[in-house]
């Protein structure tokens, strides 16, 4: 696994300020102590699509879309793949104790695992693109519940589908809390067509507060657009 | 209790338990994400068929379609525990004849505390109704499979064992790094199963026949009981994008032959086996027969994910968090001041301690409740074996309960009201537990003496079915100032105890030194002679650098730090460097705030303080250096982590100060007391975190309720305390309804405080939706906000 430094700096809100070798230091270590307490882990499957009643079914699953976006993400495509990953529980508990014991190194601490994610899915995708091209599939942009109208409370259906508690210890609470913390769940499409890339923006995001957007960045979500 | 008569069942010979479940429902069309255990209702002639499919290919255990039927996963759903259980054992109980019913209880699906929000006695609840029912029905054995966390393991053999008195069996699940997810190993994982009682433990899902081998291995060495084993057929491959299983029936029947030549007695398999896979190893343990293994039997406590052995390496029990003689623990127990406790905790492990001794008794505090508070606390952030000391029965049956792991009990001793009411919690919660050498009669004086009471401790222990390596006999240091001549004796019956009962033995050893000077000399000089000995466990301050000196150079010498690995690491670094630090006269405690050089707050503080009163550093450094770096931050000349730096330093000296003001006792520090929660339901907490630090930078008094903090515990605290402001916080848009619920909560109960809240989702027009007074953008501006209100300025 890497930690890309930069993206860290980025979740930490870091705006080019002057910073001392501690600090980079210290940011180096987090990176470091992360990909040695994560224990990545991710699994998918892959569905046949069938549209009705202006929803999709994903055959063979009990999972039926019907928010608009993911409808619109999914809209040439004919199979739909489920993923899940998560970073372990062991990098929740760290950066817990971190938290409380050096807040410093617990902040910075959870802006690595929340890179180190990121990049375990975007590996994922890479896979799951790879082997999409062999059947002359491409892929849609990776898609989880609460971007767009997606509703987070899909969260569930998907964890169920793929046994995601039992295959790698990933689960959800009632307030769809991931746990562990490090996880992501998401939708990507299988397409014979390749899709075009702009029409998703930070303008479907829910999140109009994000201080992202405000100072005219992007969140990771976005980067992935 | 409603079990019907118990079937005999024999565990010397092989049992043989059935394939899946889930598998087999695929094969009969399920989707996934359907709830298997609605077959039970919707489809019983399918789950009859599969029982049936698995008896017939040789099963003489036929396990029932329960596994996730508890109440929190069917929750949602249309069906209640008692149907989806009633009636999966009725389908399992008319087909099996003869045969056995296991009752299947899988985990709940829900992470427990701390890391998520499942409670230990909500995951006892959830289980207990499972059990009940299956046992009411007819089954005859509980199975509780495929745990990863071993805290919910123990929840659900305590629901079996207090709601039923059907033999339980109980497996884990095992990554390829020979860990559970939650990072329970083999030892830990046979050290505090077997003592919790079960009848059978061992392996099941996850992985395959093959990478199971070294995990079995491991178990086998230690289980004392029969070892059950139900790998899957081989680790997942993805094929058209599908996950399947291709370890076949007769590669698997193989492996079970290997297991059962390792030890193992009972098989079975999990995902992806079939009725072909069991009619396989049914044909290949048709051919053998059970082996007689050796068993290492050791004495051993353990944390979730560690196990320390006594008897090889000398192991330190650390005696700090115990408020006899401490006054400033007495201090943190009164105010409830955890962080302190947990920050003894941290120093005695990063000193080298390998077991934690908890002692929280104070005469002014609730004793059980602070004990089961501190346990769960220590079990939270740190990972070592405790040890619970309390002299009340009903403090250490609460906290042994709690505890997540095989603790150390301290202590019984030899006389009978103790023995008989510390014995029975012993054996029921799988603890080891320290023996004193006094009775009715008091100490021995000889060492004779001791040793008669040790061997009616380990008598009566075994009465009770306690294995005598269980036991740790602890042989009493009387003082040089007081019995000089008995000094001698404790050393001495050391050496009996262990020649004549092969007990392991502890020694609270700084005792020796009471009242006389340079106490350090005689402690370390009586522990070494104790460690020749035989000495196993010393009870002492691991911050002490002699003890731990003596300690390591004695591993060293008596052959125990193999190639001197320890000492040398320990050790080598000491070379050539001054032993004392270097005096930093250039430096000024505003630059070191600002530039967040936390390390040098401490020193720095102390000198001003020779020179200077308390406030006068408080409001000459500390504040005008923290509103500059408040600025700084505001203005984004600096980041949030150079903002958290500066706070670390600022906490630094204020600890310094805090140190100084309680011993002068006349000034009076505390701007004001603030209440801070993440609220219930969530359990993000780094915000939270970071507003209570700059809080306190700044003299106010923070009463941190934590994470996941129900709205009456808010009501409360805000009520004993008189509080006049709360900080919530909450990440998530689903649990600002919980947030608007305390607010109500707090309005409702009449309590005149003023509410801020903060939090990735809120915003200004939804804090005055959910009816906060105010909304902080963050902890900055909480700070601005707290000091106004408590007109600081």
């Amino acid at each position: 696994m890497e930690i890309d430094k930069k993206e860290v700096l980025r979740y930490l809100g870091y705006k080019n300020q002057k910073i001392d070798n501690n600090m980079i230091d210290l940011v180096d270590e987090c990176c470091k102590e992360i990909i040695d307490i994560s224990k990545a882990s991710s699994v998918y499957e892959i569905f046949d699509i069938e549209r009705k009643n202006n929803q999709i079914f994903l055959l063979g699953s009990t999972l039926i879309l019907k928010d608009i976006d993911i409808k619109n993400l999914l809209i040439n495509s004919k199979k739909c793949v489920v993923m899940a990953a998560t970073l372990g529980s062991f990098v929740d508990s760290k950066i817990a104790y971190y938290s409380r014991f050096n807040i410093t190194k617990g902040l910075i601490m959870d802006a690595c695992a929340t890179t180190a994610i990121e990049y375990l899915c975007d590996e994922l995708q890479n896979k799951i693109m790879e082997n999409a091209l062999k059947d002359n599939l491409f892929i849609t942009t990776r898609y989880s519940p609460g971007y767009g109208d997606f509703s987070i409370d899909n969260q569930t259906e998907i964890l169920n589908i793929l046994d995601a508690y039992k295959k790698i210890g990933l689960s959800v609470t009632e307030n769809n809390i991931m746990l562990p913390r490090k996880s992501v769940t998401a939708l990507i499409g299988l397409s014979e067509i390749a899709s075009p890339k702009s029409h998703e923006s930070c303008e479907i995001c829910k999140n109009s507060g994000c201080n992202f957007r405000k100072d005219g960045g992007q969140c990771a979500k976005k980067n992935k657009f | 209790m409603g079990d019907n008569v118990r079937k005999k069942i024999n565990f010397n010979d092989f049992l043989l338990f059935d394939g899946a479940m889930g598998t087999m429902l695929q094969k009969y069309g399920i989707k996934m994400g359907e709830l298997p255990e609605s077959y039970n209702i919707l489809h019983p002639d399918i789950i009859e068929k599969i029982h049936r499919e698995y008896l017939d290919s040789g099963s003489d255990v036929v396990t029932t379609n329960t596994f996730g039927a508890n109440k929190l996963k069917l929750k949602n759903t249309l069906y209640t525990v008692e149907e989806i259980v009633g009636s999966a054992v009725k389908i399992a109980r008319k087909v099996a004849g003869d045969k056995l019913v296991a009752l299947d209880i899988g985990p709940i699906g829900q992470l427990m505390e701390p890391l998520g929000i499942l409670s230990f006695d909500n995951a006892y609840e959830t289980f207990a109704e499972q059990i009940k029912i299956g046992a009411r029905e007819g089954a005859d054995i509980i199975l509780i499979e495929t745990m990863s966390d071993i805290y919910e393991a123990k929840a659900a053999i305590l629901a079996a064992k207090e709601n039923s008195s059907l033999p339980i069996i109980c497996t884990m699940s095992y990554q390829s790094d020979e860990r559970t997810l939650t990072g329970t190993d083999p030892i830990t994982m046979v050290n505090v199963l077997q003592g919790l009682g079960v009848d059978a433990l061992g392996v099941n899902c996850s992985l395959g026949p093959n990478e199971m081998l070294p995990v079995i291995a491991e178990i086998l060495k230690y289980s004392s009981i029969p070892v059950i084993v139900q790998p899957n057929a081989g680790l997942p491959k993805l094929k058209d994008g599908e996950a399947v299983f291709d370890v076949q029936a007769h590669e698997f029947a193989e492996y079970t032959k290997i297991m059962a030549q390792m030890g193992v007695t009972i098989f079975g398999g999990c995902c992806g086996t079939t009725s072909d896979h069991i009619r396989a190893i049914k044909y290949e343990l048709n051919k053998l027969n059970p082996i007689k293994r050796d068993i290492k039997k050791i004495t051993a406590v353990s944390s979730p994910s560690l196990t320390v052995v006594l008897g090889e390496e000398i192991q330190i029990i650390g005696e700090r968090i115990n408020p006899t003689g401490k006054k400033k623990l007495k201090e943190a127990l009164k105010s409830n001041n955890m962080d302190y406790i947990l920050q003894e905790a941290i120093n005695q492990r990063d000193a080298g301690a390998d077991i934690l001794d908890v002692n929280v008794g104070l005469p002014e505090i609730d004793e059980l409740k602070v004990m089961v508070s501190t346990i769960k606390e220590l079990q939270s952030v740190i990972n070592l074996p405790l040890q619970i000391d309390s002299v009340r029965y009903d403090v250490i049956e609460a906290a042994v309960r709690i505890y997540n792991g095989k603790p150390l009990i301290n202590s019984v001793n030899g006389k009978d009201e103790t023995m008989d009411s510390i014995f029975p919690i012993v054996k029921k919660y799988g603890a080891c537990v320290i023996g004193l050498t006094i009775d009715e009669d008091g100490i021995p004086a000889t060492a004779e003496g001791r040793l008669k009471v040790a061997e009616k401790i380990v008598r009566r222990a075994e009465k009770y079915g306690i294995d005598r390596a269980d036991i740790i006999i602890d042989c009493l240091v009387l003082t040089a100032s007081a019995q000089q001549s008995e000094v001698r004796e404790t050393i001495r019956a050391v050496e009996l105890v262990k020649a004549t009962l092969g007990v392991k033995t502890t020694l609270g050893v700084s005792n020796v030194s009471f009242g006389l000077p340079r106490r350090g000399i005689l402690n370390r000089t009586f522990l070494a002679a104790a460690l020749t000995a035989g000495l196993d466990a010393p009870i002492l301050n691991p911050l002490s650098q002699d003890m731990m000196a003596t300690i390591h150079a004695f591993n060293v010498l008596w052959n125990k730090d193999i190639a001197s690995k320890k000492y040398i690491n320990v050790y080598s670094s000491f070379e050539g460097k001054p032993t004392t630090e270097v005096a930093n006269n250039d430096r000024d405690l505003n630059r070191i705030i600002i530039d967040g050089m936390k390390e040098e707050a401490k020193s720095l503080t102390k000198e001003l303080l020779l020179t200077m009163s308390e406030m006068e550093v408080v409001n000459k450094y500390l504040i005008p250096s923290l509103d500059i770096v408040g600025q700084k931050y505001e203005s984004g000349e600096i980041f949030l982590p150079q903002l958290l730096q500066s706070a670390e330093t600022v906490k630094k000296s204020f600890e310094v100060i805090k140190e100084r003001m309680m011993a002068s006792k006349d000034k009076k520090l505390s701007k004001g007391k603030i209440v801070l929660a993440t609220v219930k339901g969530d359990i993000h907490d780094i915000g939270k975190n970071i507003v209570k630090i700059l809080l306190e930078n700044y003299g106010f008094e923070v009463i941190d309720l934590g994470k996941d903090v129900h709205e009456d515990v808010v009501v409360n605290a805000v009520r004993n305390s008189n509080i006049k402001l709360v900080g919530l916080s909450a990440l998530m848009t689903t649990t600002v309804r919980s947030m608007e619920e305390t607010i109500k909560a707090l309005r409702n109960n009449n309590l005149n405080c003023t509410v801020l809240v903060g939090g990735a989702v809120l915003t200004e027009e939804y804090a005055k939706m959910i009816g906060a007074d105010y909304y902080a953008k963050d902890a900055t501006q909480t700070v601005k906000f707290a000091r106004k209100l408590f007109k600081c300025e």
